[in-house]
């Protein structure tokens, strides 16, 4: 197994005095998608806005050996973990080309941003066609191209990715995964999904977590994760 | 005829820093959601600065650009020191702590200065300018400011990584975070460009209007009346809409309301405005789901 890049360990948080993950542990390694399932409010979209600071955790996040749990948003960001979020967080009023300009803000090397624009309308030529309108009129599937591409922008290490088919046509959807694996396999790029359709997830993603009620019950590669008969009958229907 | 004309382009001498301060308005209320009822009292309190300057024997435009400094940094402190620790999200609450500041300039201004009138120079010539008749020269040289101060910052947040950095910020913070933006600096800039180009304002119309602690009162309501004619949310619409209620406000004062009422037509407008279109002509309709 190739070196770890992201490690959580005993994690807790929640909203207000509403508790929502009871000490979830995982870990994720360099270059590997990772998902992890769960029925709707069992803590996924928790989990990712914990590790991003965007709630306050309790636990261990350590992130290629620094620890990140005490650390604000902004600077996780800076060390390359670019967020989805859920709901996409489209700058609606901000044209489709001033959105992915947003996501390389913390980027220095303008020379190379410019030219990601270009990388990134190859994999989303939607994209390119909409750049000057108002990302607020974009369809939901554009939409969510633009959060994946905003996040691509920053160049990340680590992409998390809330819920990216909510919303989304079957047909979209797959497209989508086919271009989140080739930016895994083409530039390295680590992903952490979060998805209630495990079936999709399962393909795409090396290694698996099941959270049920904030808690990991369940982890292992895909292949296992799928041939479990308890998320077969709960997640995956068959 | 030529009456007509004056009244049009002092109007819009007026007007635009009418302009100027409704810009400084819409410009928080993006952030806030809020008006801010100290904005006027903080660009009177810059031009006391800048009064007291000149009159230790700085230069004129040295004073101009160190007010405009001393405005930046202290719209950057209250945001800092104020705003920021605000907790609450009550509007009320809001408002009223906004109203606090305004009071406090206020009599800050009269404690330092006293409450005694006081003519406030102007940089521009005393004779016309160009051989025209229709202007004085420093209501030209207001025009030519004005411009000058919405050409920059209308290049500033259209061109500028910065300027694009706060927009993100004013709209979403929560994505603006996300992306790395560091938001409260952000709102912190915010209130710093407001209060100076609130700064330039008061120093353009002290000469007009006379400095005193209560000079900037009535300029305010008129920047309020603008900023809603063209949208509180629409920065291009309050220029526009500053410049209207300045050309309104000398016509009808001078034609059919005379001078002592002039201050009415500002209330009418935005009583007009509320009633007839409250988004303004150029803002967009909020819509909330519940």
């Amino acid at each position: 197994m190739s070196k770890s890049l992201l490690d959580v360990v005993d994690l807790h948080a929640g909203y207000g005095l509403t508790r929502v993950l009871h000490g979830i542990s995982f870990g994720l390694a360099e270059g590997s998608i990772t998902t992890l399932l769960g029925a709707n409010g069992a803590g996924k979209t928790t989990t990712l806005r914990a590790l991003c600071a965007m709630i306050r955790p309790q636990g261990q996040v350590t992130f290629d050996g620094q620890r990140i749990d005490a650390r604000a948003t902004e600077d996780i960001v800076r060390l390359g973990i670019a967020h989805v979020p859920e709901g996409r967080g489209t700058f609606v009023h901000l044209s489709t080309e001033e959105n992915l300009r947003l996501g390389a803000y913390v980027r220095k090397d303008r020379a190379a941003v410019e030219q990601d624009f270009e990388r990134i309308y190859g994999y989303f030529p939607r994209l390119a066609e909409r750049r000057h309108q108002q990302a607020g009129t974009l369809s939901g599937g554009e939409q969510q191209m633009l959060a994946v591409s905003r996040a691509l922008m920053l160049r990340p290490r680590l992409l998390l990715l809330d819920e990216p088919s909510f919303g989304l046509a079957p047909l979209i959807v797959g497209e989508l995964f086919e271009i989140l694996r080739a930016i895994n396999e083409r530039e390295r790029v680590s992903i952490l999904l979060v998805e209630q359709n495990a079936a999709m997830a399962l393909d795409l993603a090396d290694h698996a977590y099941l959270i049920e009620t904030g808690r990991v019950v369940l982890s292992g590669t895909s292949h296992d994760v799928k041939r479990n008969d308890a998320v077969r009958a709960s997640y995956l229907g068959y | 005829m030529d009456t007509f004309v004056h009244q049009v382009l002092a109007g819009l001498a007026t007007g635009g820093i009418y302009a100027s301060l409704a810009l400084a308005l819409v410009m928080i209320h993006q952030a806030t959601h809020l008006l801010n009822f100290a904005q006027g009292e903080m660009a009177m309190f810059s031009t006391y600065i800048a009064w007291a300057l000149i009159n230790a024997g700085v230069p004129y435009w040295a004073a101009f650009f160190l007010t405009i400094a001393f405005a930046f940094v202290l719209g950057l402190a209250i945001q800092h020191f104020v705003m920021r620790n605000i907790r609450s999200t009550s509007v009320l609450q809001l408002v009223i702590v906004f109203i606090g500041l305004l009071v406090i300039f206020n009599s800050v201004a009269g404690w330092l200065f006293t409450y005694t009138i006081k003519v406030f120079p102007s940089p521009f010539p005393k004779e016309s300018l160009f051989g025209q008749k229709y202007l004085s020269s420093h209501e030209l040289g207001a025009i030519a400011v004005t411009l000058v101060v919405l050409t920059l910052l209308w290049a500033f947040f259209r061109f500028t990584a910065l300027g694009l950095a706060m927009r993100a910020a004013a709209q979403n913070p929560t994505s603006s975070r996300l992306v790395g933006i560091r938001v409260a600096w952000m709102l912190a800039l915010g209130w710093g460009l407001a209060a100076a180009i609130g700064a330039v304002a008061g120093m353009m119309v002290a000469p007009i209007v006379y400095l005193d602690p209560n000079m900037m009162a009535g300029i305010l309501l008129y920047a309020f009346a603008g900023a809603l004619i063209g949208g509180i949310d629409s920065p291009g619409g309050a220029v526009l809409g500053g410049l209207l209620v300045g050309v309104l406000e000398n016509v009808l004062g001078a034609y059919v309301v005379g001078n002592e009422l002039k201050l009415a037509v500002a209330l009418v407008l935005i009583i007009g405005v509320l009633l007839v279109k409250p988004s303004g002509l150029f803002g967009s309709v909020q819509v909330t789901r519940v």
